[in-house]
């Protein structure tokens, strides 16, 4: 029989679940709506934000009880801080997710679909990533972990490419530079996710091994 | 156990060694009182002897440690030989001097009054009337207890000591062979008599139990050899979303490597509708859902487990019904195209004839709409003649005989009815191979070689080539057409043999055909029970092979009947 503990460590598993699942929906629909924006699309991405809003503060509740009544050591001390941590990244993501769609009415679909500003192309990179890191915290896969840090270096690459592209197409003139501008904040918002994802991921990696990357740089720095 | 029985032997040993000491300090008093009366009784008959010999003057010269009194017919005391007789009181109220007037003899105990000392008294009446009176001083019992008692209480002390050790023994070698008792196996083991009813119960219990948890491994065993065995996923969670347990048809249909007891079912699909329907479930309510799970659907079924009116958790089941949806898919697919072909020469028919009916058509032009409505009409007869070759494969109903049919002969008639076609595109038959006999249905397998062979000669090019090779071996005959014409793109290639889908869509009119043929041609392979290969490359030709047993099977021959 598991103690009360248990099933409420077992409880906030299942909200982070939760949680990490409407940020793949909401990433999934901004990264469509900026493709092709429609106003049910945006509706859904905002409402599905402040669901996740809503989610943080519940989560964030649970967990300080959980460490005022229980007290938990080791293990699932780590496993509650860490949470503590996921869901702020995670809130940002439905944040900047809203942004997006927001952004995406101004941007023109047919200019960011295909080469040469490939939007949906980074778009689903950082889907993946988000997918991914939410998948890693799920099954405490330690090398997909690994992975989703890894992949950030294409979805960063893939921002400074945007960048380049655009910073020359503007001075082409097409597109105009208020919707150049438009694109390349929505581009920065999808890298800013992806930054997020990584640290979900590294938070992931912390709450399995004890250790943070973060942590261990500092030492280097201050070591070296 | 060992503790009580310690305690009982020493508690008996205890009232045993103090009960022994008392009453053998008692006897002996005893005995040493009789034996000092009976001295005094013997004494005072020798004096009593002496006195009347000589009188008072043998008590005289007499030096006795007794005390001697003697005394007078009165009462008055004639000697003393351990006080002054003229002061001595009248003896005649003493007990044993009253009684030894009158019986001849008496005798009296006086304790002292410390109670520390006691006086036996023993008195003798004389021929005369005088009274001998011999008495003696002991110590009383008490004293004689007192006097003995760090004597006594050193071999109490010895008995206790001895007593404790050979207790301690005797209760550990009473309890040893209970605590040595194995009670996997009671039935072995034979102590004592008292725990015999103990230990068979014991034994019938181990048995009970025994079965029990057989049984109750049987059943679990027999309940996953079903479940593992089932192509369907069976999930049982409690109210928490926590699975209890969960087949490999689960982790199959959710792509994870194994179902891990104990985590929320959360963990091996998040996604909104599973979610909604776990929710739902959960809340008592009754749940069927279609999944999308990266290509493949799965039906999930979530029924709510009660118990006596409480909810427990849920029992949910998942079916792969990926081949179902892509049937239904393809059934409304096809009626949609048979609807669609069907209409399109109606439609030229219908307006030619409107045309025809209002009477603007002159006369030298009614042949040439005749012959376009007949042209319609042909392709409208040979499309749904297609359609019933194709259901009738379909449902294995076929109206033909199986016959020996030499395909050498078969092919050759093919080419013959395709050279004006081929003529036209100058495009090149060749055959290889001698003849070869086969059991088969002639009309099916002219079917075939005609469908194959007539896309080899549409879909190639100028002065292409069509070539076709018969092989006859020991069990079966390979038949292969090859082509160098424009080729099938791979994407496609899984999909040719799709009724009514065409690779060019566009072109579909001008080429001609109802879009059934290689329909036909896989349908009827399998209905002859061969076998098909495909092999293509686009640009470069396409080249088709078919293999079919010589001797008919069982399946194939229950068909014709």
């Amino acid at each position: 029989m598991a103690t009360r503990f248990e099933r409420q460590l077992e409880q906030l598993h299942v909200e982070m679940i939760t949680m990490g699942s409407l940020c793949e929906k909401v990433i999934t629909l901004s990264a469509r709506s900026i493709l092709g924006y429609r106003e049910e699309l945006a509706r859904q991405i905002f409402s599905t934000d402040r669901e996740i809003d809503r989610k943080e503060r519940e989560i964030e509740n649970h967990c300080m009880s959980l460490l005022l009544h229980q007290q938990p050591v080791a293990g699932d001390l780590r496993a509650i801080s860490a949470a503590l941590k996921m869901v702020s990244d995670m809130e940002r993501i439905g944040d900047q997710a809203a942004d997006i769609a927001d952004l995406s009415q101004y941007i023109p679909g047919e200019t960011v679909c295909g080469e040469p500003l490939n939007i949906g192309k980074m778009a689903e990179y950082t889907v993946r990533m988000v997918t991914e890191s939410v998948d890693a915290f799920v099954n405490d896969d330690l090398e997909l972990c690994r992975k989703v840090i890894e992949d950030d270096d294409t979805v960063d690459s893939a921002f400074i490419e945007i960048k380049e592209k655009l910073a020359e197409l503007i001075y082409s003139g097409h597109p105009d530079a208020k919707t150049g501008l438009d694109i390349l904040m929505a581009a920065k918002y999808f890298e800013r996710i992806g930054d997020h994802a990584v640290n979900i991921a590294e938070w992931v990696e912390y709450s399995i091994t004890g250790v943070h990357r973060n942590g261990e740089k500092y030492q280097e720095i201050s070591e070296g | 156990m060992t503790k009580k029985i310690f305690r009982s032997i020493m508690l008996v040993s205890v009232i045993a060694m103090l009960l022994g000491l008392v009453s053998v300090t008692g006897i002996l008093y005893q005995n040493f009182g009789d034996q000092i009366y009976t001295e005094l009784e013997r004494e005072a008959a020798y004096l009593a002897s002496g006195v009347e010999l000589e009188g008072v003057a043998y008590l005289e010269n007499l030096n006795d440690e007794d005390r001697i009194t003697y005394i007078d017919g009165d009462g008055t005391v004639l000697y003393d030989n351990q006080a002054d007789q003229s002061s001595m009181e009248n003896h005649n109220q003493r007990e044993e001097v009253r009684e030894a007037a009158v019986t001849g003899s008496g005798s009296a105990v006086r304790m002292s009054s410390t109670l520390s000392e006691m006086t036996i008294y023993y008195a003798l009446r004389l021929e005369d009337g005088t009274i001998l009176r011999v008495s003696s001083t002991r110590a009383s019992v008490l004293a004689l207890v007192l006097q003995m008692l760090p004597a006594l209480l050193l071999i109490f002390a010895v008995m206790i000591l001895f007593s404790s050790a050979f207790a301690i023994r005797l209760s550990r070698n009473v309890v040893r062979p209970i605590n040595e008792l194995d009670l996997e196996h009671p039935e072995d083991s034979h102590i004592y008599e008292e725990v015999e009813p103990l230990l068979s119960r014991l034994y019938r219990q181990n048995r009970q139990i025994q079965g029990q948890i057989e049984a109750a491994r049987r059943q679990q065993e027999e309940f996953s050899l079903i479940t593992e065995n089932m192509q369907e996923g069976l999930l049982v969670i409690d109210r928490y979303t926590m699975i209890l347990s969960g087949n490999s048809g689960v982790a199959r249909l959710f792509r994870v490597k194994q179902v891990k007891v104990g985590e929320s079912v959360y963990a091996l699909n998040r996604s909104e509708d599973f979610r909604r329907l776990i929710e739902n479930v959960l809340e008592g309510r009754h749940q069927d859902t279609v999944l999308q799970l990266d290509g493949s659907h799965v039906q999930v079924i979530g029924d709510p487990a009660m118990d006596g009116g409480s909810l427990e958790g849920a029992v949910i089941l998942l079916m792969d019904v990926t081949e179902k949806v892509e049937r239904e898919r393809f059934r409304r697919e096809f009626s949609a195209n048979v609807s669609h072909e069907l209409k399109t020469p109606l439609t030229s028919i219908s307006g030619f004839a409107e045309i025809m009916q209002s009477g603007f058509v002159k006369e030298e032009d009614t042949r040439a709409f005749a012959g376009r409505i007949y042209k319609e009409a042909q392709r409208l007869i040979s499309l749904v003649g297609d359609v019933i070759k194709i259901s009738q494969l379909d449902e294995g109903e076929v109206p033909y005989q199986w016959e020996e049919v030499d395909l050498h002969d078969l092919a050759r008639e093919v080419f013959a009815s395709l050279h004006a076609a081929a003529e036209k595109k100058n495009v090149h038959l060749y055959m290889e191979g001698g003849s070869a006999v086969l059991s088969t249905v002639r009309p099916i397998m002219e079917e075939i070689l005609f469908n194959i062979c007539d896309n080899a000669v549409k879909y190639n090019r100028e002065n292409g080539e069509v070539f076709l090779r018969l092989q006859d071996s020991e069990n079966e005959v390979q038949v292969m057409v090859r082509d160098n014409g424009i080729g099938i793109p791979k994407e496609d290639q899984e999909r040719i043999f799709e009724r009514f889908y065409r690779v060019d869509k566009s072109h579909s009119k001008a080429i001609g055909g109802t879009g059934l043929g290689l329909s036909i041609v896989k349908h009827g392979v399998h209905f002859l029970g061969g076998k098909l290969s495909l092999l293509s490359e686009p640009g470069r030709g396409t080249e088709i092979t078919l293999w079919f047993h010589k001797k008919r099977t069982e399946k194939e021959g229950k068909e014709s009947e």
